[in-house]
């Protein structure tokens, strides 16, 4: 029996991909479907928050780029 | 990562009101007039005119005569319109008429008579003599300019607390930054951002319900009536019912009326208020004669053409607008600020921000565009050059793509298929109808962003008896009866 199933497909990079499927493995409340290696699909309800962490460990784990330093005057803060 | 530009519209809004709602509103000839006016489109006018005064219903095949087969698409939408606006109903199986209230209305609006005082009642009161048309547009210019640069201050603000709670709650403040911004932009659409905050206003006192003692359809048809008075005019506060008189107030803050501080048995509309319904061609003559009458003497008169940007990223404003001031600061690292002039940077975290506060990338640039200062259109014809530097152009946006890790997009996921034909069947039509977002030929999975036409198509090619062999799960109605309930609340 074919089912349609209600959810978010989510489309990005397979980096981005894995580290979704880690926030997922606490406790498997976002994934409805792992598709291919770079979308899947997740609960509808569930995308903000999973956006937030999503953030959260980017923030963590990426350097962000050093102020750049083209300016020719207080570059201290 | 999409966000939703379209701010909220008057057609949107009046959508989703139910059909008693406007044989409600359609009681004020004001109402059903600035509805013909403002809502539709000419050939819907030309029907609308037709049926006004035809005895029996239309029949659809006369109608059919009327419109030349290349018009099919506008006819029909024509139609679609007139339907979803409750302004004509079905007669029969082949035929149609208007609704008796629109009727009604309307032709007591084109022929006058009545006491329905519904286009409001001149004061006799004489006119206070520093009341007039330049005063009016002053003052309902300051006003709005007040409560944009409100939303454009108080929007980082609320952002930031709504952050956590991720609910619906930033929405509505974005919605209204996203519309600061492009008023600021193009002031001849002031008239829909009006409307936007109207809308806004009319749902939380729909949302406030019966103990703020506020109907909402009572105040969007005093809003209608408000559209047809006449500017520069007094009308009388008496004639106006209890729960209208208790509107004033908020009308006076949004500048849409002005009430003389010692006289308050009168109010002037002011052109924020009478270009309500106007259609958008004579909004466009009326919005510049707003724009003369308003740029003589008043102090950000200069906030268009005064910013530079250069190619290492700083950006120079020449204003002391502080609306202008606050709108660049919300995507621009202000770092100095003199006596008319401002300058900053643009930076990865600047964009960032504003992004995350739902501006996005075009709309900064296209901001950036509209306000660049003479000397760059100068230097831009001269050199044979795009008027912003390119690399700053896809360097904002590079940086908008930063922030978008991943897109998302709603809809259904299709699996379990019985056979290999069922799924191609299905997955090319959707493909075809244009719903596709992604499928995989060895799993048997496709992702549509729609399902009621492929529910239709796999029922009509379906060769099992009963109808309709796609079900939605348990959880699937569990999830759609949860995100009813949370608009509902909203």
């Amino acid at each position: 029996m074919v089912r349609a199933v209600r959810g978010v497909l989510v489309e990005c990079d397979p980096a981005i991909k894995s580290i979704i499927v880690n926030i997922n493995s606490e406790n498997n409340e976002y994934i409805i479907e792992d598709l291919d290696d770079s979308h899947l699909v997740v609960q509808e309800n569930k995308v903000q928050q999973l956006k937030h962490l999503l953030d959260q460990r980017l923030k963590d784990t990426i350097m962000e780029p050093e102020r750049d330093s083209d300016s020719d005057r207080d570059v201290k803060d | 990562m999409s966000v939703n530009t379209n701010s909220l519209q008057l057609s949107d809004y009046l959508e989703k009101l139910p059909g008693t709602t406007f044989k409600r509103l359609y009681q004020q000839p004001s109402t059903a007039f600035a509805i013909f006016r403002r809502m539709l489109p000419h050939l819907a006018k030309t029907f609308v005119m037709a049926m006004l005064y035809m005895p029996t219903p239309f029949l659809i095949s006369d109608l059919e005569i009327w419109v030349k087969p290349t018009s099919k698409r506008q006819k029909d939408q024509a139609l679609a319109t007139l339907r979803s606006l409750h302004i004509i109903q079905s007669a029969g199986p082949q035929s149609m008429t208007l609704t008796t209230n629109f009727r009604n209305s309307l032709r007591l609006a084109l022929e006058g008579g009545g006491d329905h005082h519904s286009f409001g009642v001149p004061s006799t009161l004489p006119v206070p003599s520093d009341v007039d048309l330049a005063f009016l547009d002053r003052y309902a210019r300051k006003k709005w300019d007040d409560i944009l640069h409100y939303v454009v201050n108080s929007v980082e603000y609320s952002d930031m607390r709504d952050k956590d709670t991720s609910g619906g709650g930033p929405k509505a403040s974005v919605k209204e930054l996203l519309i600061a911004g492009r008023l600021v932009e193009k002031r001849s659409e002031a008239n829909s951002q009006v409307w936007t905050l109207l809308l806004l206003w009319l749902e939380a006192a729909d949302a406030a319900g019966e103990r703020a003692g506020m109907d909402s359809v009572d105040m969007l048809s005093f809003l209608f009536l408000l559209a047809s008075l006449e500017l520069g005019r007094g009308y009388s506060t008496d004639a106006l019912t209890e729960p209208r008189r208790n509107m004033l107030p908020y009308l006076v803050d949004f500048g849409l009326i002005y009430i003389p501080p010692h006289d308050h048995q009168q109010y002037f509309p002011t052109r924020l208020a009478t270009t309500l319904t106007s259609s958008e061609s004579s909004l466009r003559s009326v919005s510049a004669g707003f724009l003369a009458a308003s740029e003589g003497g008043i102090s950000d008169a200069g906030d268009k053409n005064a910013i530079i940007l250069e190619t290492n990223f700083r950006v120079y404003a020449y204003t002391s607008s502080p609306l202008q001031i606050a709108v660049l600061a919300l995507f621009c690292e202000l770092k100095m600020r003199f006596r008319e002039l401002v300058s900053g940077k643009l930076s990865r975290q600047s964009i960032r921000k504003a992004v995350d506060m739902g501006i996005t990338s075009d709309q900064i640039i296209s901001y950036l565009a509209t306000h660049a200062h003479e000397q760059m259109h100068r230097l831009a014809a001269a050199q044979k050059k795009p008027l912003l530097p390119p690399v700053i152009v896809d360097q904002i946006r590079l940086w908008q793509l930063d922030t978008e890790r991943m897109s998302v997009c709603p809809g259904f996921l299709f699996k379990d298929f019985e056979s290999v034909r069922e799924y191609e069947d299905m997955a090319n039509f959707a493909g075809e109808i244009g719903v596709l977002k992604w499928r995989n030929d060895r799993k048997g999975m496709f992702f549509a962003s729609k399902v009621e036409q492929i529910k239709d198509f796999s029922k009509s090619t379906s060769p099992t008896p009963y109808p309709g062999r796609l079900f939605l799960n348990v959880t699937d109605l569990w999830l759609f009866a949860v995100k009813n309930r949370r608009k509902a609340e909203q």
